[in-house]
């Protein structure tokens, strides 16, 4: 791959090497988080001693096969949330990754001296991350919605249905769901585009004030 | 020669462009605020959304957040509550999103030197 045109190419093999281990290391650390977080919203549930711990939580067994709101049900959403986590996470940064080649075009017109350090600070590119995150929230939308479509209790989804507050248009159908996916990457990219910029002015100012 | 030298210093550049592009460390203190502002939005907006919509009793379900965030409710305090709520959320995710893509990478360098001075003493 050349860059913006030049004579000099990206080593690909290079360029592989590295996304594979950042999506390695992502997946690992966002599965790690996705299961704690599972974990502990069920003993959060289970610890309030109501009568019927987790009327709400429980849903989730219905994506998640084998959970519910019990001290062994805390255990396998600790393994669905590590897995669901971990997959949407190598997603969102194999699409990011597109990302890198416009980064190393910049940093080589700035230039490269033999004092960078080589574990400079991340600037998000908001178009690529909103990209991948707008993406993959979609599809996760359509993929929820159609199963529970094919597991015909699309009538009965009356929780599903309350997305239409937030999403016109959408409902509990294979059509409902191309329009709540197509809305929900529209809102997912454009907070993404916000959060890149707020945590790209946060770098800049800190940079600048540390000299 | 010069045009050689010239040639490997430009192919050097890329790869550590590459390099820096591809293990940069994320700014701790500036995901856990960009995260927190983001979700308190998020918060804030699915409230406001469903107040300005209003009706006989307003968002029943968005109020079971209250199990977790003990004093939220569907009404504009509780919006402004629901941000708090969810910035502190936010920002301790973020916190840990950074150090956990820091450590790995951190661990994961030290083990490529580590081995790479463990060839080298080897082979002298």
């Amino acid at each position: 791959m050349s860059i913006n045109g030049s004579d000099r190419q990206i080593n690909q093999a290079l360029l592989r090497s590295v996304v594979k281990i950042n999506t390695a290391m992502l997946a690992l650390s966002f599965g790690l988080l996705g299961g704690v977080l599972l974990f502990a919203v069920t003993w959060m549930s289970l610890l309030r001693g109501l009568p019927n711990p987790g009327h709400y939580l429980n849903l989730l067994g219905v994506f998640l096969p084998g959970y519910n709101v019990s001290a062994t049900g805390a255990w396998i959403g600790f393994f669905w949330g590590a897995v669901v986590s971990a997959t949407l996470a190598a997603l969102v940064y194999r699409i990011y990754a597109r990302s890198i080649p416009d980064r190393v075009s910049e940093l080589l017109e700035r230039g490269i001296s033999d004092d960078d350090d080589l574990g400079s600070v991340m600037i998000f590119d908001g178009k690529y991350l909103g990209l991948a995150l707008g993406l993959v929230s979609a599809l996760g939308l359509i993929v929820t919605t159609n199963s529970l479509v094919l597991r015909g209790t699309a009538d009965e989804s009356v929780h599903a249905r309350l997305l239409v507050n937030y999403l016109p248009g959408y409902e509990v159908s294979v059509q409902g769901s191309l329009i709540g996916g197509l809305e929900l990457f529209v809102f997912t990219y454009l907070a993404t585009i916000l959060f890149s910029w707020i945590y790209n002015t946060i770098v800049s100012l800190r940079s600048k004030s540390s000299g | 020669m010069t045009a050689t030298r010239a040639h490997v210093s430009g192919r050097t550049d890329v790869d550590k462009a590459v390099i820096m592009a591809g293990f940069a460390r994320m700014d701790v203190v500036a995901l856990a605020v960009a995260t927190g502002l983001i979700l308190g939005l998020v918060i804030f907006t699915a409230t406001a959304v469903l107040l300005l919509k209003g009706g006989d009793v307003v968002g029943p379900h968005l109020g079971l957040l209250a199990i977790y965030l003990p004093g939220y409710e569907v009404s504009w305090s509780g919006a402004i509550s629901g941000a708090f709520y969810f910035f502190l959320i936010g920002s301790v995710l973020g916190f840990c999103i950074a150090v956990l893509w820091n450590l790995t990478h951190f661990i994961y360098v030290a083990m490529v030197v580590v081995r790479s001075a463990w060839w080298r003493m080897m082979a002298d």
